[in-house]
This record gives C-alpha cells, structure tokens and sequence, in this order.
C-alpha cells in the first residue's frame, strides 16, 4: 500500500515535470538541435565555434529578454527595449570613442542612463497609468529621436569628423576589443559570459530578492497584491528600471561587437526579445515564467536561425521558417499550460 | 476614466511632439544664417535620413552649397514614408522655391506631386533614385551594375582569376542590392571565380557577421569577402578577426563613404572600397546652372572612385 | 418546456424515465483520482439539491456534464438517450446551462447582446435582427420581473442583476436542465428571495434545476431530493423531507457537528480603535459619498459586526479605513490611543491591521503563486532581511500557518489556484495572520466555504480575539452575524443607521435598519 503510494507519487511528480514549461523549452531546443544535426552543413554545425558564435549573436537578444522576462512577469510589456540599446550604444561609443573617457566611468554612466530612461518609462505606466504598451512605445520612438539626436544621424565610430569636414583617425579603445574578444582559450565569447552574468543576476533579482517576489505577485494580481501591502509602484518602476540598465549593457555589447554606435542599432530587437521570453514558456499574462525559461528561448532561437545561416537557406524562406517555428514553439508552451 | 483619457490625450500630445522633434532635429537646420543675402532657394526632400549614405549626401549638398552665399538650402527628411516625402514636395511647391531637388523614396507614388512642382514652373532634380515618366528637369545617379562590375573584374584580377569567394548581399528585395550582385556576377564571369557560400545580410553590419561566422564555420578557406556595403564588410572582418583568419582573406565592399569604407581602407581592414557617389555636389552645380538658365543634360550618370590602400592617399582612383 | 406535463412524486419515485441521469462517472486528473463511480439523477420540475464539502467533486461532477472535460468514465443519459459531450457548446444546445459562481458575462456589451452572445438571431444575409433581439429581451426580462435598460452594459449593474441575468440568459436557451452553483453568495436575502420564487417558477415549467449551495435555510427552503458527495464519492440521495437536518451535516463532514457556531465569550477590553466621521467620496462623482460620516469604536478581543445590504458601504467602510483608496478618505482615526493617518494598505498593514477582502480570487490572493510565498506576501520584509529571501524561515512559517488552520495542500509550493475555495481562504487567513494583526477586518470570511470549514473560522474568530486581536467583521448570512458579533452596526446607503449591543439585535431588527434611508435612529 504504502510503496504503492511512492509510486504514485513519484509518476504524479515525473508527470508534473514533463508538463512544466521549461521540459517543453528543451525539447523545443532538442528539436532545433537535431535539425542542426540533420542539416549540419557538411559538419559545421559540430564545430565549437559555430556554437561559441551562436551563442556570441544572440548575446545582445539575451540581454534585452532578461530585462523583458522582468517586466513581462510583472505583467508589463517593454517595447523601448531595442531603441534604449540604440542610445546607450551610441553614448558609450560617443564617450569612449569621442570623448576618450576611461571606461570606469564610461560603462557606469551608460547604464546609469539605460537605467533612468527605463525608470521613465516605469514611471509613465506605473504613476500615472499609461498602459505599458503605449509608455513603452513612446519611449521607444522619443529614445530613438535622442539617439539620433546626439549623435546628428551619424554612426560614431573610429572616423571622427573635425569641424572643416575631414576625418580623424582614432585607435578602437581598448574595452571594445576586450567586451569583442573570446575567453577561455577563445572558446567563448566575453558578451556571451556578460549575458550568463545577466542572467543569475535576474535570477538572483527573481528569484532571491523581496522585489522579485513582489514582481511576480504584481503580475499575478496587482489589486491582491497592493492590498498586501506591495508598494505597487515602485516595484513597477524597478522593473522598468532593471530592463533599461540590461539594455544599456546590451547597447554596450552590440557597440563593441560592431566597433561604433549606430544609432539606428537595435531596430525591432524589441520584437525578438518578446519572442524569445514567450518561446521560453513565460506567459505574457504575468505572474509566471522565470529567467532560466528565457535562457531556454534564447538558445532555442539562436540555435534556430544559427542552423538556417550555415545552411545558407534564402531570406525569404528563412523568414517564414522562423515564423512558422516560433508558432510551433509558442503552440507547445501553450498545450503545456492548459 | 476621465483621468485616463486626459492621460491618453497628454500621451498623443506628445507621441505627436516626439515625432515632430525627430523630424525637427534632421530638417530645416541650415536656415537663418545665409538668408540675407540668398537670391535662390532650393527645397531638398531627403527620403529618409535613417541611412549614413543618405546623411552623407545632405552633407554634401550643403558643404557644396555653403560655397555659393546666393543659394539657400532647406532639407526635409520623410523618414522613409512615401506619403509624408509627398507632402514635404507639396509644401515647396506652395512655398515656392526656386528649384526642388528631390531623393525619393520610390518612383510611383512621388511621380505625380514632382510632375506637379515641374508643371508650376519649378526645376526638379531627382537624385539616385527615379521617378517616372519625363517631368523633371535633371535626373542625376549612379550605376549600381556597373560598380558590381567594377568590383568584379577588380576581384578576379585581385585574386589572379581563380580563388572562393563569399558574398554577402544587401536587402535581395532593393534595386541596389540586385544591381550589384547581378554587375558583380557579370563582372567575375569566364573566370575561375568560385562563390561558396551567398547570404542576404539586409544591410546590416551584425547580420553581416553572423552571416560570415556561419560561413567561416563551413569553409576552411575564404580568399575574399565582396560585401553589398561597406558595413557588411566590416562586420565580416570582425567574424573573421574573432576567429583569427582575418589575414587568410580580404574584404571587399562598396558605397566609400569618408567615415565607412574609406577609413577601413585606411585601417587596412578592407581591401578595397568601391565607391557609390551620392551625387550631392554635382546636384548643387547642376543647380546654379539651371538657375543661370543654362542648358543641362537630362541625365547625368556619375562617376565613381575606387579606393584601395595604395590610392586613398591619393583620394582613390576614377573608375571608367 | 411549458407543455410538458408535471410528473407527480409518485411518478419520479416509480421509475418514470428521469430527465437527466448519470451513472458511474469517474474521473482522474493526472493520477488523482477525484470523482470514483458517481451516480446522480434529476426529474423534470424538481430541485435536487447537490451537496457536500469543498474539494468533494461537486464541481467536478458539473462539469463532466457540461462537457468541459472530455476524458472521463461513465454514462450520461438525456431523456433515456445516451450523450457524451465533449465542447460546452454541445450541452448548451442539449438545453444544460450552468450558472457558475463567476459572473460570466462580457461587462462593457449591452444586456441583450449578452444574453444573445453566441446564438444571435439573424435576418438575411446574416445581418443582426437588433429589433427582435430587444423584443425578445424585454419580453423574457419582463417575466422574470427584472426591469432594467437593456441597451447598458452589463458591468454597469450590481451583481445580483448580472445574476439575474445569467438565469434569463439560460432561460433563452430553452434549458431543460439548470445548473446553479451557490446563486446566491453574491445575493442579499430580498435578492435571493426574487431567485427563489423564480426557482418555483422553473419548476412549474419543467425544468430540472441541480443547486449547489451550503446554506441550509435555502436547501431546506428549495430541495425536492439532496444528493451528498464527500471526496469524491457518492454518500447518498434521499428525498428532503427524510432528510433530518443533523443526519445531512454529518452526510457532508462525515463526523456529528454539535452546534453551528462555538459558544462565545465576550471580554471587554480598553479601546483599541476609533473611527470618527470617516467619509469616502465616490472618485467619479464626489457629491456622493461611499461612506458618509461614519464613526465606532472597537474594543480589544472584541468582535463588532457591520451589517448592511449589497451597496451599503460597509465594504467601502473596511476598505476605506485600510487604506484602499489612499488618501482619499477624511474623517479621524485613532489606533490605539494615537492619531492614524489613512494612507495605504502598506501603511495599515505596518500600523496593525489586516483586511480578508471578499472575493478570493479578484483581491484576496496571487492565485498564480505557491501557497508557500501567498502565506508570506503581506509580512514579506519580515522574511527578507537586507532585501534577500530566507526561503527556510518561509517554509517554516507557511507550514506553521497550515498547521494551524489545518490547511490542506499537496505541497508548500502548489499554486493557490489549484486549491478548493476553503482551503485557498485558509492561505489568505494564514498570509494575514503573518502579519500579528491587532485589527482584522473580515469582509464575508465564510463565503463559499463549506459547513465544516466554516466551524473552523468561528473557531479561529474566538480564539484570536481571546488571545487580544480584535474583528469588524462583514457577514450577509445573518445567524452568523448575530452568533460571532459582540456588538453590530448596521448600514444603509454609505450611514450607519443603527447600532445593538449583544443580545440586542434581531434578524427583524437589523432588515429594518438596512433597509431603512436616512440618519441613525437616536
């Protein structure tokens, strides 16, 4: 009787973890894995590097999804994402590049601009209720303008223009080749080991801290939690804020990785950072979800358009394979949840 | 609920005031100054500033322009909308200017307001891209074909007629991006010339790398790289220089502009850089003649430079 | 339906064919087991009352039959024809509506787009027969005597409106079967009276009506027959009448209950709390005041109840003292001797005071999280010392928790949602308890919560108070107002109009003042 009931037990249990979303996330990614294996590209798919290069790509989408997967746990949506990538890329290049400030306090000032723009658009939805949507779409459009703005329209890079016109010649700093270069034997790359550090510290944010909590209980109910005593709005603005600072990380990665800032760098990266939190099984609703299913997500498509590159296969097809993948994947969170 | 659509209101407001500042900052910003003494005004409609090439062409017109106090230049950027382009032609047209140069975004839906502006008496200059029909003054380009061209023969002389090569391609969709890889191909035809592995990278630089990871990831040897712009090029240098084969390969790309491909070429990250002129210089002197009633041709095919680390001392080399 | 004859007693007890009969449903989820072999049976225009704890399978058993589950053992038979259905819009058209607890109509369409939600009548070409639409609205609302304006939302009316029109919506659908799960734990007693005589007329029609509820006057008041559930399985059916009233509470809990409420022991203690002239003003129309003028005192270890009927204010009232609504309240409050300042629920919650809300699933918790970090949500920074959980010390302390309240949960770590409604109040009771409330405020602590579970409260309720803490609470089921309140007061229309010691106060009594308009009697 009683060994009956372990066995119960332990079925009941085998049988919740395979429901969970994160067993879905794996084999989403065990499928996009085996498509790599089947379709390996005459074995590039088995080398380290294209691996350590996948990874590298999808870094920056990383980073952004780490601050989305906050907010949209807070039941919010970021859609300022790829535009705060596009400003913090061009100031740290401006100030590193440009101004030759030391990147001590270069990286701190950045993010603490990603950080205030983020703050801004918690702000907006949390104090005086603008849906997230439209706050953050807002700040989507107004930081892109700043980018442009400071920057006059011009990508800052190593060519600098003197004020008759001509161009000046500069040294990439030293902190792009760093945040640019592999580690570990050059087995992986150090935006990628950046990404990993975002990651543990959303989960440390989540899953360890008295605001995680609260952000998850917001998300589940708001009304219940503030009258539980959450301070609704500050915890709302946190999240915001976190999101912001991950994106001015991100602004960094991906102005190192292109050696300049563009300000145009990040256009419709917020969409792809929706995907991949979604893809990772954490529901748009709020409440739910957590760091480790986007980490999920983001492998799952960087693996996806890594197998698609190395195969060559054509933009259009590609497009609709990607489409038509992420519904497949999206379809089998959701046959997970109900 | 009241409170909340005050709050909406408020945030159109300044969805509206954010739009208009974006706009603001990239139009209009060499009035005042050499008003006073301005005989000529001359509207330019920039289809969308979002682009260095395009940046590059306003600095063009204007540093050409500053040379002439009795020419006056207002810009117009329509952010990549055909309708908005339209409106800004209309606005010149009802402003009156005394000659419009327009960049359009594309052919048909501008053709009719430029029609319009050319039937009120207005000279028009359209630059790089066509409109229809034969209701403008002046239209001034280059030859995307012919650069590919260039490029390729440049390429198979380069690598002797024989080696692999990896293209990565602008947006397949844009007229550009057919244009030089269909003058390319034509360009490495009859030789040894083997393409191993093509990829659209849409213009991007980090598409270009990851594009060029893949491909490092496939090939164990790469003789060069033509990328569709310089940026793409780049991004293929930094691929290769992540996975230390930089040296294995050389890198190819187009449009020259001062601060892209001419400083890689400086740097000695490209190999060479082909030059797609914006034509900005030769719009302002096509200009005063058509204001000194001058005679021009209808169309004006522009030259363009090659620049190589042996000439960009030199500031590159004409192309036939 | 109206031509179907009546069957006699007799008849339904001779085997004439039953209108609805289920037989041997099991069903699993998983590798729980929670419906084993049930057999239930319902006549044309009879009552059958369907009965048992929270978590016996009640709902389970509803829903086998309105075909939200398609994986389940059995037999169901319609008329004497076997059915099995699989989508809910296939009981539907079999003429089985179910009323759930949940209002489930879309609030910002018109009554009659709701009522005809799903089976608009169309005209030619599809287009909507707006006109015969309204007709047949008003004609239907009209005989269930519910006059309202069909053309406002259906969120702009009370709730027991939007109930009523629930009822109509099924009747709409030509049901031969209704199912009502506890129709009137949203319903004042007036209210659930116009239910009740709309019940009978149900029944004159022919219809057969399942009815879920836990309160006894109204299964005594309706039931033809009562069926018992109890984990799942069947423990009887027998017809009201045989039924003793003792025998059916020991049916439902499987144990003898004595008495309904625990005797209790008034203690008189110094005053804790005092609310002088607290006004609320309506946030759209501040002309109107929510409440208006309130004022009471609260003693320790006391228990003072606040009776009124639906939109009386007297939810508005713990609300408003909690902190809610923010600022936005004027008037005095001293907590304990000192001066309280009405900010916010943090700020209450800090000062001593604790609000159970009356809807568990809309206010009362995270339904999406653990027991474990509901139990914990309210005195959180008591867990998280410098900002970093101690999940040790929230394992203990929710377990602590459970074991008090005998909660009943697989794991810490389950989500509330999956819990039956005695149980979640439980985590919610639990979460406040955390935070050593001095005043509790309680907001219909029983609602939906089975007989057994409802002791249990009362229970606590004596216990709390006797150990200091101190209760306002809400209740619309009156013999549990008049047993657990020391002292009442009732309201009306945002004023407090009129206030009885212990003893004092009579069903008669507090229907007069709730129901009366105007200032408190001297």
């Amino acid at each position: 009787m009683n060994a009956d009931k372990t066995a119960v037990a332990v079925k009941d249990r085998i049988d919740r973890i395979l429901r969970s979303p994160a067993a879905r996330a794996l084999a989403s990614l065990a499928a996009v894995v085996l498509l790599g294996v089947i379709f390996n590209a005459d074995g590039a798919f088995f080398k380290w590097g294209t691996h350590r290069d996948m990874l590298r790509q999808v870094s920056v989408f990383g980073i952004l999804g780490c601050g989305m997967t906050v907010v949209i746990i807070a039941a919010g949506i970021d859609l300022s994402v790829g535009s705060l990538l596009g400003v913090s890329s061009v100031l740290f290049s401006m100030l590193t590049i440009h101004s030759g400030v030391s990147p001590w306090l270069a990286i701190p000032a950045t993010l603490a601009v990603g950080a205030a723009f983020g703050a801004a658009s918690g702000a907006l939805s949390a104090r005086w209720s603008i849906q997230p949507f439209i706050a953050t779409l807002a700040m989507m459009v107004f930081a892109r303008g700043v980018a442009k703005l400071i920057s006059g329209g011009q990508k800052i890079s190593t060519a600098v223009q003197q004020a008759d016109g001509s161009y000046r010649y500069v040294d990439v700093p030293a902190v792009f080749e760093f945040i640019n270069s592999s580690v570990l034997g050059g087995n992986i790359t150090v935006v990628t080991l950046l990404f990993l550090l975002c990651v543990i510290v959303t989960w440390i944010v989540l899953d360890r801290l008295r605001p995680g909590r609260w952000i998850y209980a917001i998300g589940g109910n708001e009304e219940a939690a503030r009258l539980s005593g959450v301070p609704v709005r500050s915890v709302k603005v946190f999240a915001y804020a976190l999101s912001g600072l991950f994106c001015a990380l991100a602004g960094i990665c991906q102005a190192a990785q292109e050696q300049q800032g563009d300000p145009e760098a990040g256009m419709t990266y917020e969409l792809t950072a929706i995907a991949i939190v979604v893809i990772g099984g954490t529901s748009l609703r709020g409440g739910t979800g957590g760091i480790w299913l986007t980490l999920l997500g983001t492998v799952i498509i960087g693996y996806l358009e890594k197998v698609l590159s190395i195969n060559a296969v054509g933009e259009a097809s590609r497009l609709m394979l990607t489409g038509a993948i992420i519904v497949l994947a999206v379809l089998f969170q959701k046959r997970g949840g109900s | 609920m009241s409170v909340l659509k005050s709050l909406m209101i408020s945030v159109s407001i300044m969805l509206a005031a954010v739009l208009a500042g974006c706009s603001g900052a990239g139009e209009n910003r060499d009035e005042g100054g050499e008003a006073a003494g301005a005989k000529w005004v001359i509207g330019m409609s920039q289809c969308n500033l979002g682009e260095p090439w395009r940046v590059q062409m306003n600095a063009d017109i204007r540093r050409a322009a500053g040379e002439h106090p009795e020419l006056k230049v207002v810009f117009k950027d329509a952010q990549n909308d055909n309708l908005r382009q339209r409106a800004h032609v209309e606005e010149y047209v009802s402003s009156g200017v005394d000659l419009l140069i327009i960049s359009p975004k594309e052919a048909a839906p501008l053709t009719p307001p430029v029609h319009e502006a050319f039937r009120a008496g207005i000279p028009v200059i359209v630059l790089d891209r066509r409109v229809l029909g034969e209701d403008y003054t002046c239209f001034i380009g280059a030859d995307n074909r012919k650069i590919g061209k260039a490029a390729g023969v440049w390429i198979a002389e380069r690598l002797g007629g024989r080696g692999k090569v990896v293209e990565l391609k602008g947006l397949m969709t844009s007229t550009p991006g057919q244009d030089r890889h269909t003058g390319f191909r034509e360009g490495i035809a009859d030789t040894g010339i083997e393409i191993i592995f093509e990829a659209d990278m849409q213009w991007l630089e980090p598409e270009a790398r990851g594009e060029m990871e893949s491909a490092l990831a496939r090939f164990d040897r790469i003789d060069l790289v033509y990328a569709h712009n310089d940026p793409g090029a780049h991004g293929a240098w930094l691929a290769a220089k992540a996975a230390g084969r930089e040296r294995e390969m050389v890198f190819v790309g187009i449009d020259g502009l001062p601060q892209e491909g001419q400083a890689y070429v400086r740097q000695g990250i490209l190999a060479a850089s082909f030059e797609y002129p914006t034509g900005g210089r030769e719009a302002i002197e096509t200009a005063l003649k058509i204001l000194a009633g001058e005679q021009t041709p209808k169309e004006i095919t522009l030259r363009s430079k090659v620049y190589t680390r042996e000439n960009i001392d030199s500031d590159g080399q004409w192309l036939d | 339906m109206s031509g179907q004859v009546r069957l006699s007693q007799d008849e339904k007890t001779m085997g004439g064919k039953p209108l609805l009969r289920m037989s041997g449903i099991g069903k699993s989820f998983g590798s729980v087991r929670v419906l084993h072999g049930v057999d239930f049976e319902l006549n044309a225009g009879e009552v059958h009352i369907l009965a048992g704890e929270n978590g016996a399978g009640k709902s389970t058993l509803i829903k086998v039959l309105a075909g939200v589950y398609r994986n389940w053992r059995g037999r169901v038979e319609l008329d004497g024809r076997r059915v099995s259905f699989t989508e809910p819009q296939q009981a539907r058209r079999a003429g089985i509506a179910v009323i759930y607890q949940e209002i489930s109509l879309v609030g910002a369409l018109p009554v009659v787009d709701n009522l005809f939600l799903g089976r608009e009548r169309t005209k030619c070409a599809g287009l909507l027969d707006r006109e015969a639409q309204r007709e047949a609205a008003r004609a239907l609302l009209a005989g269930l005597e519910l006059d309202i304006d069909i053309e406002r939302p259906a969120a702009s009316y009370p709730i027991p409106v939007q109930q009523m029109v629930e009822i109509a919506k099924a009747l709409l659908l030509d049901a031969r079967v209704i199912v009502m799960d506890e129709p009137t734990s949203t319903l004042t007693r007036p209210e659930a009276e116009k239910l009740f005589e709309m019940i009978g007329r149900l029944k004159g029609r022919g219809c057969g009506i399942i009815y879920i509820s836990h309160k006894m006057d109204e299964i005594y008041r309706l039931a033809d027959r009562i069926t018992v559930l109890r984990d799942g399985a069947l423990v009887g059916t027998r017809a009201a009448a045989e039924l003793a009233g003792k025998e059916f509470v020991r049916w439902m809990v499987g144990r003898e209950i004595t008495s309904q409420f625990p005797p209790r022991r008034p203690e008189s203690g110094p005053e804790i709390l005092r609310v002088g002239n607290l006004t609320l003003r309506d946030k759209s129309n501040s002309r109107h005041k929510l409440v208006d003028n309130c004022s009471f005192k609260l003693r320790r270890g006391e228990i003072l109840g606040v009776a009124g009927l639906q939109g009386s204010g007297n939810s508005e009232l713990l609300h408003a003292l909690f902190g809610s609504f923010g600022g936005r309240v004027s008037g005095e409050v001293r907590l304990e001797g000192k001066p309280f300042g009405v900010r916010s629920p943090a700020h209450a919650i800090a000062s001593g005071m604790a609000l159970l809300t009356n809807d568990r699933q809309a206010t009362g918790c995270v339904t999406c999280m653990g027991v474990r970090a509901n139990i914990t949500l309210a005195a959180l920074r008591k867990f998280s010392p410098g900002l970093w959980l101690d999940g040790a010390a929230e394992r203990r302390a929710a377990e602590a928790g459970a074991e008090q309240l005998s909660l009943r949960a697989a794991s810490m770590e389950m989500p509330v949602e999956n819990l039956s409604g005695g149980n979640q109040q439980k985590v919610i009771l639990a979460k406040w308890l955390e935070t050593m409330p001095r005043v509790f405020l309680l907001d219909e602590p029983t609602r939906g919560v089975d007989v057994g579970v409802k002791q249990e409260i009362y229970s606590l309720m004596n216990r709390w108070t006797a150990g200091g803490m101190s209760i306002v609470l809400i209740t619309s089921e009156m013999p549990e107002l008049l047993a657990m309140s020391d002292r009442i007061i009732v309201m009306s229309s945002g004023r407090i109009t009129a206030r009885f010691g212990r003893g004092e106060a009579t069903q008669e009594k507090i229907l007069a003042a709730a129901m009366s308009r105007g200032g408190e009697a001297a």
